[in-house]
């Protein structure tokens, strides 16, 4: 169990019409949440429904068009590089440079010196467990070990807060689960708080202190489900009896919202 | 296995020069119109000692390089704005792919009457030659910039400009550079032909009148030379072509 602190995000009646004109698309309507300081909160819903968008309003990257989103009560009008990090679904590394330029990129932007940045980039490879393969270029290396050093990059910039955009939807099975391990140490390791888009119930439960659930399109959050799952949380835990109610209960909750949308049970 | 490659391709080259060699000596071709390539050779070791002859070569690669000089950043210049501003892309980038795939060389006349024949009509045409092949090869670098890389930049901070010089840069180098590289074979292109069309100097009108008058051992050493160093000059815009785009052929080959 964590020790649940102040909101450190809060999202107040956030809207979001693309298209303004002829044919504009309502994609979020009414979101309001709020995720308390180094806690694990993830966003499930039906593909399309508008996840990506919130997450890139809470990152500063698109302006909302009604209402507002506060990081440490201040307002998100542009990026934040010192409070957010964003891991995005594909590894989004530059691939003329190798792992370590890679993480080290972003501090090399913000004006960080050289031997910070190689101490940092040092130690949140080794922390990602890829130690030995700081000077590897992206196509060198496999799905999961890119989604490391860009997990390793977003927590070298030393950030409060981590959104991630269903950083490990390309990623097989078995590389899923163990990365969803990983994140969960280095989580426990690093106490950031992390925001979490998923479209996997499994792993929204397993990761997460809460679960957002949001509607199709136009995107509303329709329930919050508090995970009162033990911690450290264990992958006998998913055929559990608890595991299963909260799973239903999302799945229900989804499916009566008409969901066109695939989401894996 | 590449060492084979080498000695094959040498081989053909061998087997090459002597059959043109043979051809000739035996009276299989005329030798008026093709000289053996020993004589061949020895006219174009003749022209290089020849000051006036290197004089020629000299103006002509002062026009393509002023035209290159001018013509490459102006082409990389419009093609990144028609790359990366949408609406102007509309318009032109249509235009563009029109005039493309009409050949420049009917032009010509019309460049000697605006232009002349002197050094600024060598120019413009070799500058109108690179133009639009680069400023193609250029919009479509822009297009091919990974959209989540520049987002993911956004969210380190980076300004515009950073996000210019530090992602859009070298994402679009290998493929601006190929455009060079084709650039440069149609300015040289340019230029001499309308050296060869109408002129007072330049390498180009020297090949036109050997071809006049029936001086076949110099036209072919005059040929030799420019294939020889155009050839060079492709090739090492090639390596430098695969060196900036090694990340990019490692991609593409998984």
């Amino acid at each position: 169990m964590n020790a649940i602190g102040a909101p450190v995000i809060e999202a107040k009646t956030v809207g979001k019409t693309y298209g303004v004109g002829r044919a504009p698309v309502r994609a979020l309507d009414g979101v309001s949440f709020a995720v308390p300081e180094a806690a694990f909160v993830s966003l499930v819903g039906p593909s399309g429904c508008g996840k990506s968008t919130l997450l890139q309003i809470m990152g500063g990257l698109v302006p909302s068009t009604e209402g507002e989103v506060l990081i440490d009560r201040e307002r998100v009008a542009k990026p934040m590089p010192g409070k957010i990090a964003i891991v995005f679904q594909d590894a989004t590394l530059l691939p003329w440079k190798t792992a370590r330029a890679n993480v080290e990129f972003p501090l090399e932007l913000q004006g960080i010196g050289a031997a910070e940045r190689r101490r940092r980039s040092d130690d949140m490879l080794n922390l990602v467990g890829l130690g030995d393969f700081t000077e590897r270029f992206p196509h060198e290396l496999s799905g999961g070990m890119k989604q490391r050093v860009s997990i390793a990059r977003g927590l070298a910039q030393e950030p409060r807060i981590i959104l991630m955009d269903e950083p490990f939807g390309a990623l097989d099975e078995q590389t899923r689960i163990k990365m969803g391990q990983e994140l969960l140490r280095i989580w426990e390791a690093t106490r950031k708080t992390i925001f979490l888009i998923t479209h996997s119930l499994t792993e929204a439960i397993y990761l997460s202190d809460r679960v957002l659930v949001m509607s199709h399109r136009p995107g509303r959050i329709v329930e919050t489900l508090t995970i009162d799952l033990p911690r450290p949380r264990t992958y006998d835990m998913i055929g559990g009896v608890e595991f299963g109610r909260a799973r239903n209960r999302i799945w229900s909750l989804i499916t009566a919202d008409e969901a066109e949308g695939a989401v894996e049970p | 296995m590449r060492r084979n490659v080498l000695v094959g391709q040498l081989l053909f080259a061998v087997a090459f020069l002597g059959l043109w060699e043979l051809a000739s000596r035996m009276c299989w071709v005329d030798p008026a119109d093709l000289p053996p390539v020993t004589i061949v050779v020895a006219t174009l070791v003749d022209l290089l000692g020849n000051p006036k002859f290197l004089d020629e070569c000299g103006v002509t690669l002062v026009r393509v390089l002023v035209a290159f000089a001018i013509g490459a950043p102006l082409a990389v210049s419009i093609g990144f704005l028609l790359g990366e501003k949408i609406h102007l892309g509309e318009i032109f980038n249509p235009v563009i792919h029109f005039i493309l795939g009409v050949p420049q060389s009917i032009f010509l006349p019309v460049f000697i009457l605006v232009f002349g024949i002197e050094f600024l009509q060598k120019v413009v045409f070799g500058i109108t030659h690179i133009l639009f092949v680069v400023i193609v090869n250029t919009v479509a670098a822009v297009h091919a910039v990974p959209k989540p890389l520049v987002l993911a930049a956004r969210s380190f901070g980076a300004s515009p400009l950073q996000i210019y010089l530090r992602i859009y840069l070298p994402a679009m180098l290998p493929i601006v550079v190929t455009g060079l590289r084709l650039g440069m074979i149609f300015n040289i292109l340019g230029v001499i032909l309308a050296e060869m069309y109408g002129a007072r100097t330049g390498i180009g009108l020297l090949l036109f009148r050997w071809g006049e008058e029936y001086r076949t051992p110099e036209l072919m050493a005059g040929i030799v030379l420019i294939s020889v160093v155009t050839i060079m000059l492709n090739e090492i815009m090639r390596i430098w072509e695969h060196r900036l785009g090694r990340w990019q052929t490692a991609m593409d080959a998984r």
